[in-house]
């Protein structure tokens, strides 16, 4: 009864954040909002018994995630006005889509019928008194190894994108290669000149010390195509 | 293996002169191509005497998986028995004699290179063509020397008529590739399979197998082999479909020579040949291919008694050679007929050859009515020619005698009703043969001079280039017939042939030759004396009667003229109501519907399309609901209608 | 029992890949483009070796499937991804996109191919498609500095994003209503039909539209002409070729195995798709001006054509999409080698009106570029037509005749644009000659050329390989 009761507590929380996130006026509610929706979602695996998933989705999801967005959001200058245009602008064709959606579902909850063996198909950890997170482990390092690995080739991936797209070699940037410094010679650092009495070091052409070439400056971005956009 | 190579040698020449042509010159082009016929005769010729003489086993050579379709399997394969060897082995010698011919003859023309190869293609589509594995490949070069012999024929293809000859040669052969097509397919539905081995290991199997067509069960025998035979009208030029071969003289005389005299047109008797141990079963369609074949040897001998360009009396003649060969297919001896089909090849070969060098002599002249009292200018030439002459008419010893006499006994032999009238046709075509090759002989080279004093000033022997191929070509006109004779239709001919010919139990033809009455082996040598004597009567002793016989009977002499009107019958039955309903349904068809219907849908079309360009207009938020009023729509179709 | 070594292929190229990115990041010098992109094709030939070498079976509890579909697959999508790779040597040195994370992107978006093509859990399914996808993404903003590229790929990435959440959905419903998400025990409780509720129904067709999106089926194709245009030419030519075929694969494979017996469900469904494809494929091309957008809806027109055989649920289907599959990844790669190629003064031309005169100025590009559009617009002896007979044989074995009807009649009115570009080189005023071409350019579209020519001549081994795939998938 109290677990039932939890439940729709959750949930109508969860829906009503949920949305809130897309309708609240300013973007930092939305966020909060956010939040508050995983704060809700970690309830219901709580009430599933899934208290690993929970801690996982309150401390990546909520301690992470959603505090990264609220920096974002709160650093960019982005004109909430237009966007909210835009939202408008969608509102009837999506609360269309969405009600056809709805009725669909609907007619789906009607007509619910399970596979007669589904409840046994089901995977289940099968280590009897075992808690939570010991189950979940076992699981994925043994019988799921294979898309354990896989999804870590997706973070990799995910990281190598990051760097690609943002990062920039600054060259004006004066920076201190260690390894460079240690690995020069005398014969590349100085050069020992004799210069006649009295001529003195302006026309000699050399200053006396020598300095790692520059790196050559990267060349122009080629540049875009004149003919772009949607035809 | 050799025999490959003497297969692919030809395709490697054509592609290296074809290509690369222009890059390494003409001189190269010939050069290469030349000697890739030399070595494939070289290994053709080899591979003939390994399996023939020395032993060497017969089978096949795989080279490849083709089509792989379900139960349908082809593969390219060399088919390696007596008769394919026979054939590479003949085809790449000839072939490569008029290579070197045509290094002299063609000396003049802008593009050799072209021109030499698609001789070496050519040349590539008929080995492919007799050493096919199966009826599809066999198909394939059949088709491969259709279209190298529409290039060759219109090679000058700045002349109108050339490409007027081309393209006829190429429509008639349609019709006969038609049935051929249907034909494979037939034997498809009926073996399961077109590869030889397995359609004739197969053959006892279906003996009673019918086709219900037309309200009448036809035995699926006789329905194959009449479709095969249509195709075999078509490309060796049989009455009815023999139409274009006298026109594609166009073609330049190597071209005459090789494919309108040697080999492509041989085609339909290989064809007859290969395919004996399925026709043997089919009376019908053989009493078809002889009344054909019989009909065919005495109209094309009657025409070429009265036509005047040299190159077109050859052409007949081929035409009706070519008869023979059926006649004796037709009868059952498959043997005779590729007997007949190898001495042919090397004199026919020789007379169009000859008749080259003549032209080359006479400045391009082909009218026999503008020539004449050439003989002491062009000894060697004339000399080869009476060669030709002597094996085409059938004289002892030369190679004709051998061949065409066992034909004509072979229709005696058959003791049938058909054979009857093959006999009759086939001899009084031979009294023809040797009147019109000696007409041709006279007109040539004897009597005064009809041409123009500035041609006769010019008249030269050819440079030895041609004259050498000639003089070969000429030893293979002489021995062929004695050679071979009683190797091929000899007592033991089933030594030599091995199972490349296998005939049906009854088929006594071959053995029945050798005791026939005294005047049925007489009577051909002696009617071909007797047909020289005429023409040495009416042309050299008393050349005034042929023109009083054509006034006496304008109308058989016109008749002849215009080769019974065959060519004004087409354009009557078949051209002209074609043309009608050719521009009926352009006017009518085309331009207001076929075009009006285009034109209208892409109107339609490109409406349709402004329409669903206008959608995409770039904004992210458009396609997501783009794509979820898709989703929406897909799920309600499944819910509301496919439950 | 964990046969992990079924995977082989897949964990010696990740390794491979991940080889090469710290070879890359810890080379100091500029130059690691070029020796990463050889690394990277060094490494697609061994894993083609060793799923050629590889032995079939079932793997991982049930994940991961070794067979001869899956090879087959595996081996197209390697090539197609190696085609790219080779594209990206001259045009990345020219547009200043010469850093090693691009091969090695390209290396791990191969790998999540690699899993779809094995896939036989919708886990797998979704892990594969996601490592895929991603890599994608970020190639297709891989050029950061124009505004284009970034636009590209932040589309992608959104719009693929929703697709995934559309798949993921229907995973949920499908496994919600089974209980299971391995295909061979879906088969299994799905063996009889009247067992099937509407919201397992739901379930498939929310799967079908995540999967087309991929594939770029219409109405889900939204993304393809502008993502095309707008990421660089390789990432295009990368995206025309494996990924096409490793969804499709996939599609297939999940339509065909777990709800093989709902054929009468699934099969108005993909009829639909397909129809809409073609038509949307053939219409919207015909007024393009830029040839990248017009190989997007072209490529939307042969996914139509591809969808037809699965839609003819029968063996002969499955060996027609996959015949297709391979002559369209060699067009395609050829097509776009050409495209690469047209370069006048260093900067990349992608006007079609840019190829006036082609036909004089470089009769070789030319002829290949005529050999594809041909092979494309189905025309006989080139493998695009083979590809379209057997597609179109296998419809009307099924019965599905106004399906072949209409492909045959959209590949008419697609003919007319491939043959306008014909048209343009032959035809139009010439234009100043293109750049030099690199040599690897040219080895593409002549390799690619080639086998389209040549496929009539030995096609036996294709579609002996095509048919033995697809009678996997039927038991």
């Amino acid at each position: 009864m109290i677990a039932a009761l939890a439940f729709y507590v959750f949930a109508g929380i969860l829906l009503l954040s949920a949305a809130m996130v897309v309708s609240a006026r300013n973007p930092v509610h939305s966020v909060l909002f956010l939040i508050l929706a995983f704060f809700n979602a970690a309830g219901l695996f709580l009430l599933a018994g899934a208290e690993f998933l929970a801690m996982i989705l309150v401390i990546v999801y909520v301690g992470a995630v959603a505090v990264l967005f609220l920096f974002v959001v709160m650093m960019l200058d982005i004109d909430f006005a237009e966007l909210r245009g835009g939202f408008q602008r969608y509102l009837p064709v999506g609360l269309a889509v969405g009600l056809v959606l709805l009725i669909e579902l609907g007619i789906v909850l009607g007509g619910w019928k399970l596979a007669p063996d589904a409840a046994a198909l089901r995977f289940a950890p099968n280590l009897a008194g075992a808690h939570n997170t010991a189950q979940l482990g076992r699981l994925i390092y043994t019988d799921y190894i294979l898309l354990f690995q896989a999804a870590g080739l997706v973070l990799l991936v995910a990281m190598i994108g990051a760097i690609v797209l943002t990062l920039r070699e600054r060259h004006s940037a004066l920076r201190q290669d260690i390894t460079a410094q240690q690995s020069r010679s005398v014969r590349q650092t100085m050069e020992l000149i004799d210069m006649p009495i009295g001529a003195g070091i302006g026309g000699s052409g050399t200053t006396g010390i020598r300095r790692p070439a520059a790196p050559a400056p990267a060349p122009a971005a080629a540049p875009a195509h004149a003919d772009h956009g949607g035809h | 293996m050799l025999y490959a190579v003497a297969v692919f040698a030809p395709l490697l020449g054509s592609a290296i002169a074809g290509l690369f042509g222009r890059a390494i010159g003409d001189r190269a082009a010939q050069a290469v191509t030349i000697l890739c016929m030399v070595l494939a005769s070289i290994c053709g010729v080899t591979a003939f005497v390994q399996l023939v003489y020395l032993g060497a086993p017969s089978g096949m050579v795989v080279l490849g998986d083709w089509v792989q379709a379900g139960s349908f399997h082809v593969s390219w394969a060399l088919h390696y028995d007596t008769l394919s060897a026979v054939m590479v082995a003949m085809v790449t010698c000839v072939a490569t004699l008029i290579h070197i011919y045509s290094v002299g003859y063609m000396s003049h023309d802008h593009s050799i290179a072209r021109f030499f190869s698609y001789l070496s293609l050519f040349s590539f589509a008929m080995l492919m063509l007799v050493s096919a594995d199966n009826l599809l490949q066999l198909f394939f070069g059949w088709e491969g020397v259709g279209l190298a012999s529409y290039l060759l024929i219109g090679f000058w293809y700045d002349r109108p008529s050339a490409c007027a000859a081309a393209m006829k040669a190429f429509i008639v052969n349609r019709v006969g590739d038609l049935g051929f097509a249907v034909g494979i397919a037939l034997v498809f539905t009926l073996f399961g399979s077109i590869e030889f081995g397995s359609i004739f290991a197969n053959v006892p199997a279906h003996m009673d197998a019918t086709y219900h067509l037309l309200g009448h069960d036809w035995r699926a025998y006789e329905v194959v082999g009449i479709l095969l035979f249509i195709g075999a009208m078509g490309k060796s030029a049989q009455i009815g479909l023999h139409v274009w071969l006298p026109d594609a003289m166009e073609g330049p005389t190597p071209v005459s020579a090789l494919i309108h005299a040697a080999t492509m047109v041989t085609a339909g008797v290989f064809l007859m040949a290969r395919f004996s141990p399925v026709l043997d079963y089919a009376p019908g369609a053989m009493a078809f291919v002889t009344f054909i074949g019989a009909t065919t040897a005495l109209f094309a001998a009657t025409v070429g008694c009265v036509q005047n360009d040299i190159k077109r009396v050859i052409a007949y003649s081929t035409c009706s050679q070519l008869g023979y060969m059926f006649v004796a297919a037709g009868v059952g001896a498959y043997q005779a007929s590729i007997f007949h089909l190898l001495t042919h090849a090397f004199f026919k070969a020789l007379l169009f050859l000859t008749a080259g060098s003549v032209i080359h002599a006479m400045s391009d002249e082909q009218d026999m009515r503008r020539m004449g009292g050439i003989w002491r200018l062009i000894p060697f030439t004339y000399a080869m020619m009476w060669i030709g002459n002597l094996a085409l008419g059938g004289v002892f010893p030369f190679a004709g005698y051998f061949s065409k006499d066992a034909i004509v006994e072979a229709a005696w032999a058959a003791h049938t009703g058909i054979g009857q009238y093959g006999f009759w046709c086939t001899l009084i075509a031979a009294f023809l043969t040797a009147f019109y090759s000696w007409r041709l002989l006279i007109m040539t080279f004897h009597g005064t001079p009809r041409a123009d004093h500035h041609v006769m000033q010019h008249v030269h022997e050819s440079p030895p280039v041609m004259l050498v191929p000639l003089a070969l070509l000429g030893v293979g006109a002489v021995v062929a017939g004695f050679v071979f004779r009683d190797q091929l239709i000899g007592a033991d001919w089933q030594a030599f042939w091995g199972s490349s010919i296998q005939i049906a139990p009854g088929n006594h033809v071959l053995r029945d030759m050798e005791d026939l009455p005294a005047w049925v082996t007489l009577s051909p040598s002696v009617l071909g004396l007797l047909g020289i004597a005429t023409a040495y009567l009416f042309y050299m002793i008393r050349p005034e009667i042929p023109p009083r016989l054509a006034a006496a009977f304008p109308a058989g002499y016109r008749f002849l003229l215009n080769k019974w009107y065959f060519d004004e019958l087409y354009g009557v039955v078949l051209v002209a109501p074609f043309r009608a309903l050719a521009r009926l349904l352009w006017q009518v068809g085309d331009v207001t519907l076929i075009d009006g219907v285009p034109n209208g849908l892409a109107a339609l079309t490109a409406g349709g399309s402004a329409r669903v360009v206008r959608l995409q207009t770039g904004s992210i938020a458009v396609y997501a609901f783009s794509m979820l009023i898709g989703l929406v729509v897909l799920v309600s179709v499944f819910l509301l209608f496919l439950r | 029992m964990m046969n992990w070594s079924l995977a082989v292929p897949e964990l010696v190229l990740a390794c491979c890949g991940m080889a090469i990115l710290l070879f890359g990041a810890l080379m100091k010098r500029r130059e690691t483009f070029h020796l990463a992109s050889m690394l990277t094709i060094g490494a697609f030939l061994i894993t083609a070796m060793l799923v050629i070498a590889g032995p079939h079976g079932l793997a991982y509890h049930g994940q991961f499937v070794a067979d001869s579909f899956s090879g087959f697959v595996k081996l197209l999508v390697l090539a197609g991804s190696a085609f790219a790779v080779v594209a990206s040597l001259d045009y990345n040195e020219h547009e200043n996109l010469r850093r090693f994370e691009f091969p090695v992107l390209i290396l791990f978006a191969t790998v999540g191919m690699m899993l779809m093509a094995s896939a036989v859990n919708l886990m797998t399914l979704y892990v594969g498609l996601e490592l895929q996808s991603l890599s994608i993404y970020v190639l297709a903003a891989f050029a950061r500095d124009q505004l284009r590229s970034s636009e590209a790929g932040l589309k992608y990435f959104v719009l693929g994003a929703l697709a995934s959440g559309l798949l993921l959905y229907g995973i949920s419903l499908i496994y919600g209503f089974t209980g299971s998400m391995q295909f061979d025990q879906l088969a299994r409780v799905l063996a009889d039909p009247a067992r099937v509720s509407p919201g397992l129904i739901v379930g498939i067709v929310f799967l079908v539209a995540g999967l087309a999106f991929k594939v770029s089926a219409v109405p889900f194709h939204m993304w393809t002409p502008d993502v095309y245009e707008g990421a660089p030419t390789p990432v295009t030519l990368l995206m025309g070729t494996s990924p096409k075929v490793a969804a499709m694969a996939l599609l297939v494979r999940a339509m065909a195995t777990p709800f093989g017996h709902l054929l009468g469900q699934w099969q108005q469904l993909i009829v639909l798709v397909s129809i809409a494809s073609m038509l949307l494929g053939a219409l919207a091309a015909i007024g393009q001006r830029n040839i990248k957008r017009l190989m997007a809806y072209s490529s939307i027109g042969h996914m139509g054509y591809v969808l037809i055989g699965l839609a003819a649920g029968t063996p002969a289907g499955i060996r027609g999409v996959l015949l297709y599959l391979v002559t369209y990844v060699f067009m395609s790669a050829g097509t776009f080698a050409c495209i690469l190629a047209m370069r006048r003064r260093g900067v990349m031309l992608e006007q079609i009106a840019d190829l006036g005169g082609l036909g004089r100025r470089d009769p070789v590009l030319a002829m290949w570029l005529t050999v594809f559009m041909f092979s494309m617009a189905g025309i006989p002896p080139f493998s695009g037509f083979w590809a379209k007979y057997f597609i179109f044989t296998a419809a009307v074995q099924s019965g599905l005749w106004a399906l072949a009807v209409i492909g045959v009649l959209t590949s008419v009115i697609g003919a007319y644009y491939y043959i306008r570009i014909i048209k343009v080189m032959y035809f139009d005023e010439p234009q100043e000659a293109f750049d030099p071409r690199p040599p690897s350019l040219s080895l593409l579209a002549a390799g690619s050329g080639l086998f389209t020519t040549l496929f009539f001549v030995f096609p036996a081994p294709f579609v002996g390989a095509a048919e033995t795939a697809a009678k996997v998938l039927f038991g």
